[in-house]
């Protein structure tokens, strides 16, 4: 069952158009990547979907018509966003951030507690730091907390904006073992945009290929790497 | 000695009207990054109702907190009705849109409660003198150290220190309080956390203004009397205190107002030759330009790539 | 899209409308101080006044994008400077206008020296700070030996005897016999001499190579340095000249009304408040802007200047500003300027240029000092 789809979704910034019309669907329990050059609009996409610029087209969410709603509601319905560059708040504490993230839940403060401990749980790193000031961390544990911020909101969909921007290999692995072990164990949904196209196929269900504002291809990871152009001209392998 | 603690006694609570002012400048620079140049006349315009309460037989202890409510309101409708919408555009134009609020709410006041000071029996108003929240008639002193220190001086500090106490709490173990901060630090991401970012910043001009109403009727209780000219000084004293504190540290601004409200005190009464009466708003301007060659952040601000 | 009219700028009909435009002008100057009431004259003055007190903020707020609510204390240090010469040194009126011009400037210059470093609100914090101080200044006892203290001074102005030598220049009086009737115009004409210099003193700068740095200034600073800009030198001499021009119409009104005290309106942050707003209705960084500003404001405060008296309001206004205590004014124009700033930025005249450019179609003098000619067919609306 579809929990996120969008039809003829169009955006853009100001007098430029960005995005032109494109279908997009992300079933339950999948992880859904986009993958796309520079410039190909993948981060507006994530924008356009979570309503933080204008947009026209049809995007439904669980069952609800979202196209005209504002962004902070949109979270209300249970998606959450990892804004590209982390978008954390450097001034408040790595635990307040955490908070922050929960501020949506009408689920009592001991539920936000027990999250909050699992994160910690989750991400040790995040734990030894809980009082430090969010924008003293590195760009990895920033990233993480990120996610982890996200997550506090208890997401049925999780939009991820280049998660391994600017972060070493290794921390990058890191976090898609635990991006993939969420969806495997939570049956958290996923909706991923990635520049790095081998990482990411690995663990995708499906595939969208972004090229100037357009889909020029989707379907399963495996059908995609199948394809000889496909594969030569976007994954690069 | 004597005179240090009286003086020193003055200038706590006089500066707890600067840290008051100080603290509704703050709240709102941390949401908006705007300087609110109305601050002082929409506290006045509520000191004023507090005043026409009292001339309705209602006493201050309820008068204040309608005052309160009306400031709230009137906080919350000029960000929605007026800030908000011009936002968009440009800072300067938020700078002019406070500029224009602060004429017409100084024309208002005048335009209602004429232009002289009040109560004023010329006029007919039944009150004797602004109604003060502590007891402040000439014998209402206790002695400290030999110094007689008035009760409405302990009073107001006391008030001051009480009100810094809810906020700190109100910002650090309330939803609300989080989601202002989560809204000063990083506007794009509290309303993808969720938060109702238009709703907090409604709410964070209510509450500045309602303590800037706090703060009005504290300090015309003190002076006797409200007057067009009353907030004047006030606000840029209170502005002084905030730059000295650090535009988006209310804790700094409580101390900036405190340390200026001494200073000026301390100037005026042993500097008196040169200082004297008419020149203690020099002192908030050498603490203006100062604060902002040396330390641009204040005291307790963190520094920020400026926003305007 | 095709327009009814089509001007070339530069071309015949454009210099026609300016010199038709000119010609009014003139006549109107003329019209005031020979065939109207001496109140008409007097408001006449009062409008100058702030005209250019207007201006000389313009040229820093409109033209370098700095924040100053401060420009009373610089019309303040006008109106002392000929007030302190004048009645305790008996200098003849005329001569002070140079002192204040070096003192203004000198004092602005000084100002400027933060102001390189404090920008934006921040700056207006401080200059407004610098506008509450100054009328305390005056005030202080130390100062009371030169400044008159609280009560001020009086007798600052001409002294209209037969054969006075104050108002001649060189010993050459062509003013006549001034006494009575012929004193409104007088003053007129020195109100009119000293909104022309600053007129033309704006226009010079922002006509010239240096009102370019300005504006580069205040649309982006680091870019304009980049492009060797002098910011400290630039913005120095744009606030010296602005506080300079601002001190002018500060001795005009000591000369008109023959006394200084700390307290009238210009010399405080009201009237720093209310230079800055008829500067923005009007049009900020337009020359034309203040002017247009100043008289409208001049125009709505005094025909409602009664209105305290409920009879004086005009029966169908009468239910709108009845219950006021007060004359409703600077009400008015308070939400005149906050309704400007959602509909219309740049005031009047950008309003007017919006209008204008619907129905006309401006074309720009071509190549000029330009580089590019703009072709005939282009939009004029940006």
């Amino acid at each position: 069952m579809s929990l996120l789809r969008a039809q003829g979704l169009t955006a853009g910034y100001g007098p430029v158009t960005v995005l032109n019309a494109i279908d997009l669907e992300v079933n339950e329990g999948e992880i859904v990547v986009i993958l796309g050059a520079n410039g190909a609009g993948k981060t507006t996409t994530m924008r356009a979907v979570s309503g933080t610029i204008p947009r026209s087209g049809v995007v439904e969410f669980d069952g609800h018509d979202i196209s005209r709603t504002s962004p902070d509601a949109i979270v209300r319905h249970g998606l959450a966003q990892v804004p590209q560059g982390r978008g954390t708040f450097p001034e408040l504490s790595v635990e307040d951030n955490l908070r922050a993230g929960a501020i949506t839940r009408r689920d009592g403060a001991g539920a936000v507690a027990a999250d909050l401990q699992r994160w910690f749980e989750q991400f040790p790193r995040l734990a030894e730091r809980r009082s430090q000031r969010a924008g003293s961390l590195s760009g990895g544990e920033q990233q993480m907390l990120a996610i982890a911020r996200a997550l506090m909101s208890r997401p049925k969909l999780l939009l991820c904006d280049e998660p391994s921007l600017g972060l070493a290999p290794l921390i990058t692995k890191e976090l898609f073992e635990v991006i993939e072990r969420l969806n495997a164990q939570e049956g958290l949904s996923v909706l991923l945009v990635e520049q790095n196209a081998n990482l990411a196929m690995h663990m995708a269900s499906r595939v969208y290929l972004l090229e100037t504002g357009r889909i020029v291809a989707s379907g399963s990871a495996a059908e995609l790497s199948a394809d000889d152009t496909i594969r030569k001209a976007y994954l690069g392998f | 000695m004597e005179l240090f603690l009286q003086r020193l006694a003055d200038g706590l609570s006089q500066g707890s009207v600067y840290a008051l002012m100080a603290l509704g400048l703050v709240i709102i620079y941390r949401g908006t990054g705007h300087l609110n140049f109305a601050q002082g006349e929409m506290a006045l315009f509520c000191t004023y109702v507090v005043y026409q309460c009292g001339e309705w037989g209602i006493p201050i202890g309820l008068a204040l907190p309608i005052g309160m409510v009306v400031g709230f309101a009137l906080g919350a409708v000029t960000e929605v009705a007026l800030i908000r919408p011009v936002a968009k555009k440009s800072p300067f134009a938020v700078f002019i849109v406070t500029l224009g609020l602060f004429q017409f709410l100084n024309w208002l006041d005048g335009a209602i409660w004429r232009d002289q000071p009040l109560p004023n029996s010329g006029v007919g108003s039944v009150q004797q003198q602004f109604p003060s929240l502590f007891p402040s008639k000439d014998t209402d002193f206790i002695t400290i150290f030999g110094a007689d220190i008035k009760l409405q001086s302990v009073g107001v500090f006391v008030l001051v220190l009480a009100l810094t106490g809810a906020l700190f709490l109100l910002f650090n173990k309330t939803k609300l309080g989080l989601a202002m901060n989560a809204v000063a630090s990083n506007a794009e991401s509290a309303k993808l956390v969720g938060i109702r970012t238009n709703m907090v910043l409604m709410v964070s001009w209510g509450i500045a203004t309602a303590i800037g109403a706090l703060g009005g009727v504290v300090f015309a209780g003190i002076n006797h009397n409200v007057n067009l000219t009353l907030m004047f000084t006030v606000f840029i004293y209170g502005s002084a205190a905030a730059t000295l504190g650090g535009f988006d540290s209310p804790g700094g601004a409580v101390l900036g107002g405190l340390i200026i409200g001494v200073i000026e005190n301390m100037a005026a009464g042993y500097a008196d030759e040169w200082v004297g009466q008419q020149l203690k708003v020099g002192v908030a301007f050498v603490v203006i330009v100062v604060v902002l060659l040396v330390k641009p952040s204040g005291l307790f601000g963190t520094a920020k790539v400026e926003r305007v | 899209m095709t327009m009814p009219f089509t001007l070339r700028s530069g071309g015949a009909a454009s210099w026609a409308l300016r010199l038709v435009a000119g010609a009014v002008l003139v006549y109107v100057m003329f019209w005031i101080p020979t065939q109207a009431s001496n109140g008409v004259i007097d408001t006449c003055i009062t409008a100058l006044t702030l005209m250019a007190a207007a201006m000389a903020l313009n040229l820093l707020l409109g033209y370098t994008g700095q924040i100053s609510i401060g420009h009373s204390a610089f019309f303040g240090i006008g109106a002392y400077t000929t007030g302190i010469l004048v009645s305790r040194y008996g200098w003849s009126p005329f001569q002070t206008l140079a002192v204040a011009f070096v003192v203004a400037f000198v004092v602005g210059a000084l100002v400027s020296l933060p102001a390189l470093r404090i920008k934006g609100v921040y700056l207006a914090l401080v200059t407004l700070s610098l506008g509450l101080v100054f009328p305390q200044l005056i005030k202080a006892p130390k100062m009371e030996w030169l400044t008159g203290g609280a009560r001020g001074l009086d007798k600052t102005g001409f002294k209209f005897t037969k054969k006075n030598p104050t108002y001649e220049i060189f010993g050459w009086n062509p003013w006549g016999n001034l006494r009575g009737e012929n004193v409104k115009p007088f003053l007129y004409w020195i109100a009119m001499i000293i909104v022309i210099i600053v007129y033309l003193a704006c226009r010079g700068v922002v006509k010239s190579r240096a009102g370019r740095s300005l504006i580069a200034i205040r649309d982006n600073e680091t870019a304009a340095a980049v492009m060797g800009v002098n910011l400290a030198v630039t913005k120095g001499l744009a606030f010296g000249l602005s506080a300079a021009l601002c001190s002018l119409p500060g001795c005009l009104s000591a000369i008109r009304t023959g006394n200084v005290t700390p307290d009238s309106t210009n010399l405080t942050v009201l009237g720093a408040i209310t230079f800055l707003i008829v500067m923005v209705v009007g049009g900020a960084g337009s020359l034309w802007g203040p002017i247009i500003g100043s008289a409208l404001y001049v125009f709505v405060t005094d025909r409602t200047g009664d209105w305290s008296d409920k009879e004086a309001i005009p029966a169908v206004l009468r239910p709108f500003f009845g219950w006021s205590h007060t004359p409703p004014g600077s009400g008015i124009f308070a939400v005149v300027l906050i309704a400007l700033m959602f509909v219309a930025p740049f005031g009047i005249v950008g309003m007017w240029h919006r209008v204008v450019r619907r129905f006309v179609k401006v074309v720009p003098r071509p190549a000029g000092t330009g580089t590019i000619d703009t072709p005939a067919t282009a939009p004029a609306e940006a």
